[in-house]
């Protein structure tokens, strides 16, 4: 009965508090991408336009909810409520500070990384049940780019865990307490492994310069083509989630989580998190995107041999007990 | 070779090879239909004018008999003026026109040039003119259902049209 | 991967071309955000790879030229205005040369020199346009082609301040008129103009480098959209379309028009044909814009700016029977107008008036170029075709 009480509290919160750092991200985001680009971003609702977003989920909240006729009734309204569960769903074991996280499994980044695989099905069923030849499009970029990527993730994720030796994400916190962040020690497999994860976390969030899903130059919406209103505000918000997550995770993994001098832990978590979100901000509105056959050569040719051999390096560090010794 | 040059190696060669006697200070000279695609043919392959740059359709009503008398008329008829440039310098546009009965096709140059194959379509579309042996001849401009030439001197401007179909 | 033919037929026959294969049919357009307005390209796709396109235009057909042969020749300059939108100086420069040419009328040597400077100004102006909208194309309206977009459009805001100060008008001056110009420079324009362009040359140094140093661009744009010099000018394609495939023409150069047979024009071409040639010469003609235009900004020359007596009346011009064509190098290739004088009014309109636009050809090589192409390359091709779709259906 407590861990179902536990478990529902602990929900309700990181639901809430991720949402709504979430919705101020989208605020922070335009007020960077328009200074990026000579201009002021929101000014007029609220102070520095501060409460825009509650003004556009308002106006998407009212907006008439339109189905297309040949649209898979159940599937169309399934797939957005999805995304966001599942991504919130991994957000169950990221630490934000000594003993302060949701569930401490063993097998906290298997799980991670597990459930952050299943955020393809949502994206891809959302373009299959549009009944639209772009959406169509986008959903099977979505999916050939969501499984391609996820192979290295999971490699360039498993360097801590080897260098840690569990999987136990409070575990890999401690460990970096304890000796050095894993992206500074062993240099080189730790920081070109957060470099590939980093990547890889950008191509499973349908980022800039991975959005081909998305592409709107090229396929209208994307997947999102036929969707409307709050429907598209939950897929527009899951794939803020899901950065926003990878790069909590990212933070956790690599640099050290809640480690850090003076502050409290939750500050030092929150201050890398952001500092990484600002880095996939910054990428986001300077380049431009992909092609789907580069981004699939970028991914096979490079990105996986490199961090298989990263695995393999930093196996070889654990047993000759350069870390931990 | 000078624009000037270019121009009497032109004239030179409409009045030796096509028997174009008269030619109006120089340019738009009128040519026969029959000579349309071959004088197209030599100015591409022999002297370079590889640049196709425009053909234009005109429709012109009978003129009225004035006089009653028979002279000064002339049947309702196509003029279809032609221009190819060469390259580089002196950029010389080689243009001529062509006189056609309503009834009557002027042959395609889309065998030589291929944007002849959608000014020629523009042309058929707007005016009326048709092309012997383009392969695509269909409206461009308007929808593929419109009914009428629209740059036809018989096609008022305010004919009623129903864009909702 | 399909193998591109050496020519591709634009009249494929799909019924033969392979049973074996699932072609889907995808509308490019007509309500597409990347189609530079609106134009409707019907994909035949093998998977992502085009196998036919066919291009559809006239959906912004607005009886331009219909509407020449009612209006008189000064009412259609504002009318002409609208077809190259991006460039409304050029439209009105291309009718004033026929009109001037078939009446034999000798415009003034300031309005020439103003007619050189607002020219390159516009190529300016019309080239960051290209650019930004170019940035959107292969990098979304959300994400850093949308960077690219404000930039260039804040330069462009700049040139378009210029022409303010001149005709009054941002966009759509109505500034010359048959004869030479309507609204005269001033020493504060020339101040004004040699800062702006101080300015935008810098800039453009800075987007030279985007495209060659930054490895996104460079995979986007080399090797995509090849288009053969020879078929280009078979097309009627010219300006930085045909040069970026090796053609060496240019109207200012070649046939030169205003006091451009003063000036030293340097045309740039490129051999390889493709997008990453384009954007490069057309980053060098802006360079070379600047450049002619700190050239002449000091030495326009005093007198009067109309070469003849200013009418009371719409019908002051007439223009007898005849017929001419006159054209000039606009930032898309030959904008040419073809006149046949002796229309309604005792001459005072057109018979047949016909406008050249580049655009039409430039829309017309999408068969040729576009089978063998993913979509994402697609939208990449089409936008450095730059084709403005109201010069493509008027």
């Amino acid at each position: 009965m407590t861990s179902l009480l536990h478990g529902l509290i602990w929900g309700l919160v990181i639901a809430t508090v991720l949402l709504t750092v979430a919705v101020f991200s989208i605020w922070f985001e335009r007020k960077f991408a328009a200074r990026m680009q000579s201009r002021y971003g929101p000014t007029l609702v609220g102070p520095a336009g501060v409460l825009q977003l509650i003004a556009d989920a308002l106006k998407m909240l009212q907006k008439e909810d339109i189905i297309p006729q040949k649209a898979d009734p159940v599937l169309f309204r399934l797939a957005p409520p999805c995304t966001v569960i599942i991504t919130l769903a991994a957000a169950a074991v990221i630490p934000f500070d000594e003993n302060v996280l949701a569930a401490d499994l063993d097998i906290g980044v298997l799980f991670l990384l597990a459930v952050s695989g299943l955020i393809v099905f949502p994206v891809w069923i959302a373009g299959w049940a549009s009944n639209n030849k772009y959406a169509l499009l986008g959903a099977m970029r979505a999916v050939a780019q969501g499984i391609s990527y996820e192979i290295p993730l999971v490699l360039s994720a498993m360097v801590p865990v080897v260098l840690a030796q569990s999987m136990r994400l409070s575990d890999i916190v401690s460990v970096q307490a304890e000796t050095h962040w894993f992206a500074f020690w062993p240099l080189g497999p730790g920081l070109i492994a957060f470099l590939i994860f980093f990547i890889c976390s950008l191509a499973e969030a349908n980022r800039i310069p991975f959005d081909i899903p998305e592409a709107e130059s090229e396929l209208v919406g994307g997947v999102t083509t036929e969707y409307g209103g709050m429907r598209f505000g939950l897929l527009w918000i899951a794939e803020y989630l899901h950065t926003l997550i990878s790069s909590a995770v990212a933070a956790a993994i690599f640099f050290g989580g809640w480690d850090g001098p003076f502050a409290p832990g939750l500050h030092w978590m929150v201050l890398k998190t952001f500092a990484i979100f600002f880095m996939i901000f910054w990428i986001r509105w300077s380049l431009v995107r992909f092609r789907s056959d580069q981004l699939m050569a970028l991914c096979w040719t490079y990105l996986l041999p490199l961090s298989l051999l990263l695995v393999m390096v930093s196996a070889l560090f654990v047993h000759y007990r350069v870390v931990n010794a | 070779m000078t624009g000037h040059e270019a121009q009497e190696q032109f004239v030179a060669l409409l009045r030796e090879r096509f028997g174009v006697a008269e030619i109006p200070d120089g340019n738009y000279p009128l040519i026969d239909a029959r000579h349309h695609f071959e004088l197209a043919r030599v100015l591409k392959e022999e002297f370079d004018y590889r640049i196709y740059s425009f053909v234009v359709a005109s429709h012109h009503l009978a003129t009225a008999d004035a006089n009653n008398d028979g002279a000064d008329v002339e049947a309702a008829h196509y003029e279809v003026a032609t221009g190819v440039r060469c390259v580089g310098a002196p950029a010389h546009l080689a243009s001529w026109r062509v006189r056609i009965e309503l009834d009557r096709a002027i042959p395609t140059l889309f065998p030589l040039f291929a944007g002849a194959d959608w000014q020629e379509r523009e042309q058929y579309d707007l005016v009326g003119v048709r092309f012997d042996g383009h392969p695509d001849l269909r409206r461009l401009m308007m929808p593929e259902d419109w009914e009428g030439h629209p740059l036809r001197k018989d096609y008022a401007i305010d004919t009623a049209c129903s864009p909702w179909r | 991967m399909l193998t591109r033919a050496a020519r591709v037929d634009p009249h494929l026959d799909l019924e033969t071309y392979d049973p074996g294969a699932d072609l889907m049919a995808l509308n490019l357009g007509p309500q597409h955000p990347s189609t530079h307005g609106v134009f409707r390209i019907k994909l035949y796709l093998d998977g992502e790879i085009i196998v036919k396109a066919v291009p559809y235009a006239g959906y912004l057909h607005r009886g331009v030229e219909k509407l020449c042969e009612e209006l008189t020749f000064i009412q259609i300059i504002p009318v002409v205005d609208k077809n190259d939108y991006v460039s409304p100086m050029m439209n009105e420069q291309a009718i004033a040369m026929t009109c001037e040419a078939m009446l034999n009328i000798e415009v003034p040597r300031r309005a020439l020199y103003m007619r050189t400077i607002f020219a390159e100004l516009q190529r300016l102006a019309s080239h960051l346009l290209w650019l930004g909208t170019f940035g959107m194309d292969l990098g979304g309206a959300m994400g850093g082609g949308a960077s690219l977009f404000m930039h260039c459009f804040r330069e462009r805001e700049t040139i378009l301040a210029l022409f303010e100060e001149v005709t009054g008008c941002r966009f759509h001056y109505n500034t010359h008129a048959v004869g030479g110009n309507r609204h005269d420079i001033t020493s504060k324009f020339s101040r004004d103009t040699k800062t702006t362009i101080e300015v935008i040359e810098k800039r453009i140094e800075e987007y030279v480098q985007i495209f060659s140093s930054n490895r996104i661009y460079r995979d986007r744009t080399q090797g995509v959209g090849v288009l053969d010099g020879d078929l280009a000018v078979s097309l009627g394609i010219t300006g930085p379309l045909a040069r970026a495939s090796g053609v060496d023409h240019d109207l200012r150069r070649d046939a030169p028009y205003h006091i451009y047979g003063e000036l030293d024009v340097n045309v740039f071409t490129e051999s390889a044909g493709d997008c990453f040639a384009r954007t490069l010469v057309r980053l060098n003609e802006m360079r070379e814009s600047i450049r002619i235009v700190r050239e002449i900004i000091d030495s326009v020359p005093e007198g009067p700016i109309l070469g003849m007596r200013p009418g009371k009346s719409p019908t002051h011009i007439k223009i007898g029977a005849g017929q001419h064509y006159t054209c000039l190098e606009s930032p898309r290739g030959e904008l040419g107008t073809y006149i046949i004088g002796g229309g309604d009014n005792r001459g005072a309109s057109a018979y047949r008036l016909k406008i050249r636009s580049p655009s039409l050809h430039a829309a017309s090589c999408i068969p040729y170029v576009f089978p063998g192409h993913t979509v994402s390359d697609a939208i990449a091709i089409l936008g450095t075709l730059d084709p403005i779709m109201g010069e493509v259906d008027r």
